[in-house]
């Protein structure tokens, strides 16, 4: 395994792109919810804007933000991480060389899974140390009640980045497969979910799409505290639980991996 | 040793159908030339025993099978253009290789030493011409000691240069005792460097054996004289000529390989031809080819 990743991080640390993807995300996501002290009088019931930073919404918001940052920095960098070496041949050039195609793609997973750990490192460490400057008198217990947002944040890494391989490896072209990625993520699967709601069934299925379901690892916190929730008749909650939406993001992730993985080892490359 | 066995290969690409049963068995140390036109199917035989294409039916065997679905790591090879990382220069490529194969330590110096291309190590492969990019790719077969090479069309789209440089460096190799496969439709460059070849046309094996033994051991002889349809009357009524095919400037003829040039010119000398010009040599494979390749 460690083979495999070395591998493709040889790849990934000379290719500029996926460098500057990565410091973006690096430095974005510690620093965009600092923004949050621009705005001081927040609508009732929030309590004002010191609740972007303390224990225990600090996990939430800073939850929130990284799920799009994940979505936009990580998730492309793995459909580029596919769809460059489709370009350069070099998919077919590593298969003839001797790597198996189920050792090309386990290459591939493997790197995604070793990004989503060490993301999700980051992301706890940034949420404590925001977390312990800005909460008066905390104690360890504050500081890991919701702690299960942890877990969560590397299924919505996870999720993203599987989606992002899928993409590559099924269409195979650099264009088609980022855009595609991207329309599907922002536009396509809000559509099918409103659509699904309104003309064929409403119910609360409809919130098991996919891109809505990692949403909903990590949503708005807003959500959470105002039932203000957009004008339109849902039979249901509008929100996934937790659990709902971990085991479908992990159902998710292995249908796009499945799909992804047959595809690479039974198409002529 | 049978390196590679190959068994009834078909593969279709929509209705073409680009093998059609192909049989084929390379022996250990063998420089194997597949002979073919363009679109005959070497590409894709290439493409099918290398794991990048899926065929349809059929079945093959590399090293006897000893080293499983790992037998890619003892091979080198180039499919059609040199495939490499752009943004990466010439030793990070071969770092690529050198981790894909699994191998220890490799000379990179030493490798691209052997192409020609040490002064630009540091440079990125996409500000290489085709030439050098080819000869990188050659270098990157030679990591891991392979035992088989696989070359498909290497000297294609080079400049004369650029073709002389790689045959070179292909003829050393060939002399390195590895078994070599090349897939040309250039018969020069087969004649020069293969023992043995294989002729496939419309994806099926015409013929296959030593180069010595595709090449009939006929022996083709030029011979003008002033007077040349007296010339060719004359001729026509020798049995040890086999074959006469005019030519603008001379009368080409098959003759039996035991005739020797002086027995012919003395013949001609007897029956009162002066010989203009009078040339003997050995059937080349591009003759061979068309041959074979023309009924096939």
């Amino acid at each position: 395994m460690m083979r495999l990743i070395k591998l493709e991080y040889t790849k990934f640390k000379n290719h500029s792109l996926m460098l500057i993807l990565s410091m973006l995300y690096v430095v974005f996501f510690p620093s965009i919810i600092f923004y949050g002290k621009e705005f001081n009088d927040l609508p009732d019931p929030l309590p004002g804007n010191i609740i972007f930073y303390k224990f225990p919404s600090v996990w939430d918001y800073q939850g929130y933000i990284g799920s799009w940052l994940v979505f936009f920095f990580l998730g492309l960098i793995a459909v580029f991480s596919v769809v460059n070496e489709v370009r350069y041949k070099t998919f077919r050039q590593n298969i003839i060389a001797g790597l198996t195609r189920k050792e090309y793609f386990l290459a591939k997973f493997y790197s995604i899974t070793a990004i989503s750990v060490l993301v999700t490192i980051y992301y706890a460490v940034v949420c404590l140390l925001i977390g312990m400057f800005h909460t008066k008198g905390w104690t360890i217990s504050d500081a890991f009640n919701n702690s299960w947002a942890i877990p969560r944040y590397f299924l919505i890494s996870m999720g993203y980045m599987t989606f992002g391989l899928f993409c590559g490896f099924l269409i195979r072209r650099s264009g088609l497969s980022i855009l595609f990625y991207l329309i599907y993520g922002l536009a396509i699967d809000v559509a099918i979910k409103w659509l699904a709601n309104s003309y064929v069934i409403s119910h609360g299925a409809v919130r098991f799409t996919p891109m809505n379901t990692m949403e909903d690892l990590m949503p708005l916190p807003f959500y959470r505290f105002v039932d203000l929730i957009p004008d339109i008749d849902f039979n249901f909650e509008f929100l996934l639980t937790y659990w709902e939406a971990s085991l479908g993001t992990i159902a998710w992730c292995a249908l796009f991996v499945y799909i992804a993985y047959r595809s690479f080892t039974t198409r002529d490359l | 040793m049978a390196v590679l066995e190959v068994v009834n290969l078909s593969k279709s690409y929509g209705r073409i159908k680009a093998l059609d049963q192909l049989n084929l068995t390379i022996e250990a140390g063998n420089l194997y030339g597949i002979l073919g036109p363009n679109g005959s199917g070497k590409t894709t035989t290439l493409g099918v025993i290398l794991d990048i294409l899926k065929p349809d039916s059929g079945s093959y065997t590399w090293f006897d099978n000893q080293y499983g679905d790992k037998a890619r790591i003892k091979i080198g090879s180039i499919l059609e253009t040199p495939n490499f990382y752009p943004y990466m220069n010439a030793k990070q490529n071969l770092e690529i290789v050198r981790q894909i194969k699994q191998v220890d330590e490799v000379n990179f110096d030493e490798l691209l030493e052997l192409v020609n291309l040490a002064h630009r190590k540091r440079s990125r492969f996409r500000t290489y011409s085709l030439g050098m990019k080819q000869r990188l790719a050659i270098a990157a077969t030679l990591i891991g000691e392979p035992e088989v090479l696989i070359f498909d069309e290497p000297t294609n789209g080079l400049d004369p240069q650029g073709i002389a440089e790689v045959r070179s460096i292909l003829t050393r190799i060939a002399g390195m005792g590895k078994s070599v496969i090349m897939a040309s439709h250039i018969l020069d460059e087969v004649e020069k460097i293969c023992s043995h070849v294989a002729i496939i046309k419309k994806g099926r094996l015409l013929a296959t054996g030593p180069v010595g033994a595709i090449l009939s051991s006929d022996i083709t002889v030029e011979v003008a004289a002033d007077d040349m349809e007296r010339l060719q009357i004359l001729l026509e009524s020798k049995s040890f000529v086999n074959k006469i095919t005019k030519e603008k400037k001379w009368l080409e003829c098959l003759v039996d390989q035991e005739v020797n040039v002086s027995e012919f010119s003395s013949m001609l000398f007897r029956e009162g031809v002066t010989p203009t010009h009078l040339v003997a040599r050995k059937r080349r494979l591009e003759e061979e080819f068309l041959e074979i390749t023309k009924n096939g």
